[in-house]
């Protein structure tokens, strides 16, 4: 296992920083196809699309050491503005476009970026995996510059009061392609990724988009999230094939499996959440190859792995990453504070970032199972929510007197209301505060919350449920 | 007498059977199933549909919104199905 600082060290991390992004991502044969959305783009279009954002952003007044928000659908736009940001030397900050109206406001408020990236038309619908995007980029008034040498921005769903904010530096960035391009059964040059994860989040981000890149891995976008519009994708290129996404989607290729061969199809990788146990088998015996795990976080992205489902539940650690478990939890090697604007010695402290994920590790292997979450995180499609942002906006609902959020299968919320409220009424509010996949699936109005004898609320899903079919 | 057995696939589905297959998403209980469908299970449901009725749907953002509920997803199913001649 190679040392960090080796990893690091072998990045370009002194030079300016338009010379990461053509170094790193850019670099490559004009004709080469580096993305697939819908049809095939070539890195020449890529770059000269590169090239028009950073016209765009510059003409907005981005510049060195200046900052940017995205809030951009999946797209050859989002692609390429995020790159012209990078190489202009700004910070790009990544908003998921599914948030609701109010989580971007107190965002973008939070971030002060100088310059916001939004789309003025989205041509596409919610089940593609992509879409076609015109955009705009405004000027921020109250826009600050960087305060930090961060390439990165990225928020979090906080457990106590607002967002937790995430920042990488391109060396990050480069450290963690490092990694993935050590993973000798990771994807390389001349093969193929259909990725299913969004490429605003670190997944889909860097082990998809950026890696793709990187390797020259050809990375195709699916027209249509269903699973016959997985495996179209699958068999649109002659590649070796890896499917990149989260459990769901290996359920949903499992359950629908047609007996059709993919001869294409390598393995499948997943993370982001806990694969269901039963599921890996099922999907080998459908597709005849297997379904790997990847564990990783923001704020460090790819730290565990097992792509052939070798040591499951148990996951490797990735080349270069070191890890301990302190107190039942894991905890991994980590110099700097990947946290903005946060002095929490529970999240980063020594050179340590406490996941908060209970796990073990075998001491004669090395391998690492995780058992769990140790807070109120949950995850939702490989989406992190943290059930108390949910509760706590909830509670702030005009006509919402208190609430309970508990989680099964899904998030389920159960709530005394005001006089004159409603469930309808709350529902109505609640899309304006959280990002759709944040919401409770599940929402019942009770009388009372029941209590423990020394009056805590009681957070049993039974009793509660039971309560509110007494009603 | 009994029913011809294409007759299931020849009608729309009904709130229970859209619930059903909703629940085979995680092999959940039908009582599991909430009121609100996120964009995960409305992947899966599209795809059961797609299976069952051998069918692309050709579902615009106002189905898509539509079928955000399980009452509005019977409703939305039952009008593109009828539009598609499958129902």
């Amino acid at each position: 296992m190679t040392d960090r600082l080796s990893g690091v060290a072998s990045a370009p991390v002194s030079a300016p920083p338009a010379e990461w992004v053509d170094a790193a991502l850019l670099a490559g044969d004009d004709a080469e196809v580096c993305l697939h959305m819908g049809r095939p783009v070539t890195r020449q279009e890529l770059r000269a699309l590169v090239g028009q954002q950073q016209d765009m952003l510059a003409g907005a007044g981005l510049a060195a050491g200046g900052t940017a928000v995205l809030v951009l659908p999946p797209s050859l736009t989002y692609v390429a503005t995020l790159l012209a940001a990078w190489r202009l030397g700004a910070q790009a900050s990544l908003l998921d476009h599914r948030l609701a109206r109010g989580e971007i406001e107190r965002a973008m408020s939070r971030l002060a970026p100088q310059v916001a990236v939004t789309p003025t038309q989205v041509n596409g619908t919610p089940m593609s995996g992509y879409a076609e995007v015109l955009p705009a980029a405004a000027r921020q008034p109250a826009g600050r510059p960087a305060g930090t040498p961060h390439a990165l921005i990225q928020l979090s769903s906080g457990s106590t009061g607002p967002s937790k904010v995430i920042a990488r530096t391109a060396a990050d960035l480069l450290w963690e392609l490092d990694r993935y391009a050590q993973l000798s059964e990771y994807p390389g040059r001349g093969e193929r990724i259909v990725l299913l994860a969004s490429i605003v989040h670190v997944l889909g981000l860097v082990g998809g988009l950026l890696h793709s890149l990187h390797a020259g891995v050809q990375l195709a976008f699916v027209s249509r999230l269903t699973a016959d519009g997985i495996r179209e994708a699958v068999t649109g290129g002659s590649e070796p094939t890896m499917i990149l996404g989260v459990p769901f989607h290996a359920e949903l290729l499992t359950a629908t499996a047609s007996g059709r061969p993919l001869p294409q199809l390598t393995r499948m990788v997943v993370a982001g959440e806990l694969t269901r146990p039963g599921v890996p088998a099922a999907f080998t015996r459908a597709y005849g190859v297997p379904l790997g795990s990847m564990y990783g976080m923001t704020e460090l992205g790819v730290i565990a792995t097992d792509l052939s489902g070798l040591h499951r539940p148990a996951v490797a650690p990735a080349p270069g990453i070191t890890v301990r478990v302190g107190e039942g939890e894991l905890q991994v090697k980590m110099d700097a504070s990947p946290y903005v604007g946060l002095v929490d010695p529970t999240r980063w402290n020594g050179g340590w970032l406490h996941t908060r994920d209970a796990a073990t590790v075998d001491p004669a292997t090395g391998l690492v199972t995780i058992l769990g979450r140790l807070d109120s995180q949950v995850s939702i499609g490989g989406l992190k929510v943290d059930l108390t942002e949910v509760e706590q906006t909830l509670c702030a609902v005009p006509g919402v007197a208190s609430a309970v959020v508990v989680f099964g299968d899904a998030i389920e919320a159960y709530l005394v209301l005001d006089e004159g409220g409603s469930i309808a009424g709350v529902e109505a509010a609640l899309t304006e505060q959280l990002a759709s996949y944040k919401q409770p699936r599940i929402m019942r109005a009770l009388r009372q919350l029941p209590r423990t004898a020394t009056g805590k609320i009681v957070r049993d899903r039974a009793v509660l449920r039971a309560q509110a079919s007494a009603q | 007498m009994s029913e011809p057995e294409d007759m299931s696939e020849r009608r729309a589905p009904s709130r229970d059977e859209i619930v059903a297959m909703l629940a085979t998403l995680g092999d959940r209980p039908i009582e599991e199933v909430g009121d609100q469908i996120g964009s995960l299970e409305l992947t899966w449901l599209v795809t059961q549909i797609e299976e069952r009725y051998d069918i692309t749907l050709d579902l615009s953002d106002e189905d898509l919104s539509r079928m955000m509920t399980v009452s509005g997803a019977v409703t939305a199913l039952r009008d593109v199905l009828a539009e598609a001649g499958r129902a």
